[in-house]
C-alpha cells in the first residue's frame, strides 16, 4: 500500500502545509470538496481500518457542531449584507451561516488529514525519519523515544501506587471531592517515579556509549524518493481543484 | 544544547510524556466545554496545556527548557495518536515559545512565582495569536474574541503558573530533584 510506505517526514510536512492552506479558506464548498478528496485518498491509497477510523472521527462531529452554532451566535455582524437563509425555522444571515459552515467543515477536514497521517504511520519510524530527514538532534529524538517507552510502564506505576495506598488504608474515594484528592495523592509519586526512571535510563544509555552525536549510523534508514512526492501532489491538486470549482 | 546533560534531556522527555497524557485527557474535557460555551470553552482550561513548560523550566532552569518540553509533549501526543495530527507539534512549539520568551527576558535567571505566572501568560498570548488565524477567530465578534483572550491569560497564569509551581515544589520536597537546579536550591535553603 502506497500511503503506509511513504516517508513519514514528507507525509507530516504535507499534512501541515495543507492545514495552513485550509486556514485561509472561509468558503464552505472548497472545504467540503477537499474533505471528500482527503477521505477518498486515505482509503484508496492507504491500508486503514475503517471501523477504527470512524470511531476516531466521530468526536469531531460534536466539536464541529459546537463550532457551527457558536460561530453563528457570536458572529462578527459589522459587515453583513441583507441576504438571509431559513433553516430549521430560524432566519440567519447568509454570510455568517456560510462562514460558520466553512469553519466547522475545516475542523472535520483537519481531522481527516491528521487521521490519514496517524493511521498510516509507524510512530517510531516517524521519529527516526525526523532525525534523518529533518535534522532533529539525536539527543532529543532518543530522549523522546526513551520517554515514550515509559508510557506503558506508567500504567503499572499507577497500579502500584494505588495498591500502596490501599494497603495503608487510604480511603478510595466515592464523592467528587475524594476523587479530586485522589488525583492530588497520585500526581507527585507518579512524577517522582517517572523522574527516577528517566535518570536511570539516561545513565544506562550514556554508559553504553550514547553521546547524541549527529554522525551516527542507523539500523533503519529512511530516504526521500520520487514516490514520496505523489501524496503532496495528489492533495495539493485536490485542494486547488476544489478552490477553483 | 551543549550545556545540557543527557540526564536532563531524558527527564525533560519523561515529564513531557506524563503531561502529554494529561493534555490528551483534557481534550475531551475541553470539547465538552466547547459544546456548551462555544470556542471560549477551551480558554477556561487552556492553562493546563502550558503547564509542562513551566514545570520543566522551573526544575531544570536552562535556556530552551520551556520550549523543548512543550514541543516534546506535542510530539508524544502525536506518537500516542490524537486527531490534531502532526500539526500539533507546531502548536506545541508556538506555546513553548511564549513561555520561553518570558524566561529569556529574565536571562533565565529569575524563577519567582510572578515570572512563572508571566510565562504561562506568554504561552497564552502566542497560542492565541496562532489560534486567531488557524481556528478562524476572525469570524467571531470582537467582544467575544477579547473575552476569550482575557480568560486564556488568566487560565495561563493560574493553571500553568501557579499549579505548575505547586507541583514542582511538591516534587522537590520528595528529593528526586536533588541533581537538578530546583532540588539544589531546596537543599541550599534547608541547609541555611
Amino acid at each position: 500500500m502506497l500511503l503506509n510506505h511513504l516517508n513519514p517526514s514528507i507525509k507530516a510536512l504535507t499534512v501541515c502545509i495543507l492545514v495552513v492552506h485550509l486556514a485561509f479558506v472561509f468558503e464552505p464548498m472548497t472545504v467540503f470538496l477537499f474533505l471528500i478528496w482527503t477521505i477518498a485518498a486515505t482509503f484508496i491509497f492507504g491500508k486503514v481500518n475503517w471501523k477504527k477510523y470512524v470511531l476516531y472521527f466521530l468526536p469531531f462531529f460534536i466539536f464541529a457542531i459546537g463550532m457551527l452554532w457558536t460561530t453563528i451566535a457570536f458572529a462578527d455582524t459589522s459587515e453583513h449584507t441583507n441576504k438571509v437563509i431559513n433553516m430549521l425555522g430560524l432566519t440567519l444571515p447568509l454570510d455568517s451561516f456560510l462562514v460558520a459552515l466553512a469553519l466547522s467543515l475545516r475542523i472535520l477536514n483537519v481531522a481527516a488529514l491528521s487521521l490519514m497521517f496517524i493511521f498510516t504511520t509507524n510512530m517510531v519510524d516517524f521519529i527516526l525519519s525526523l532525525i534523518q530527514q529533518l535534522k532533529l538532534p539525536p539527543k532529543i529524538a532518543y530522549g523522546v523515544l526513551a520517554g515514550y517507552r515509559f508510557l506503558p510502564m506508567m500504567k503499572d506505576e499507577i497500579k502500584i501506587i494505588h495498591a500502596a495506598h490501599q494497603v495503608r488504608g487510604v480511603s478510595q474515594g466515592k464523592s467528587l471531592k475524594d476523587k479530586f484528592s485522589k488525583y492530588k495523592r497520585f500526581a507527585i509519586p507518579l512524577l517522582a517515579s517517572a523522574i527516577r526512571k528517566a535518570e536511570r535510563t539516561a545513565v544506562a544509555m550514556e554508559s553504553k556509549g550514547f553521546t547524541g552525536d549527529r554522525n551516527r549510523t542507523f539500523y533503519r534508514q529512511f530516504f526521500v524518493t520520487k514516490r514520496d512526492l505523489i501524496l503532496p501532489g495528489i492533495l495539493l491538486f485536490g485542494f486547488w481543484g476544489a478552490w477553483f470549482l | 544544547m551543549n550545556n545540557w546533560r543527557f540526564k536532563e534531556i531524558v527527564v525533560l522527555a519523561a515529564l513531557s510524556v506524563v503531561f502529554a497524557v494529561v493534555y490528551l485527557a483534557f481534550l475531551p474535557v475541553g470539547a465538552v466545554l466547547v459544546g456548551f460555551f462555544g470556542p471560549i470553552g477551551y480558554d477556561f482550561i487552556f492553562g493546563i496545556w502550558f503547564i509542562v513548560s513551566i514545570i520543566a523550566a522551573y526544575i531544570i532552569r536552562k535556556p530552551g527548557a520551556a520550549f523543548l518540553s512543550e514541543t516534546i509533549a506535542a510530539m508524544v501526543e502525536v506518537l500516542i495518536g490524537n486527531a490534531v495530527g502532526p500539526m500539533l507539534i507546531v502548536t506545541g512549539m508556538i506555546q513553548g515559545i511564549g513561555a520561553e520568551a518570558v524566561f529569556a527576558a529574565t536571562k533565565w535567571k529569575n524563577y519567582s512565582t510572578w515570572v512563572l505566572m508571566a510565562a504561562g501568560m506568554g504561552s497564552a498570548i502566542t497560542s492565541f495569536i496562532y489560534g486567531y488565524f488557524m481556528s478562524g477567530y476572525a469570524a467571531l465578534a470582537t467582544g467575544y474574541v477579547l473575552a476569550m483572550f482575557i480568560i486564556r491569560l488568566i487560565s495561563g497564569a493560574l493553571i500553568a503558573g501557579l499549579l505548575g509551581k505547586a507541583l514542582s515544589d511538591g516534587l522537590a520536597k520528595t528529593g528526586v530533584l536533588s541533581s537538578f537546579a530546583l532540588g539544589k536550591e531546596y537543599r541550599r535553603k534547608n541547609a541555611a
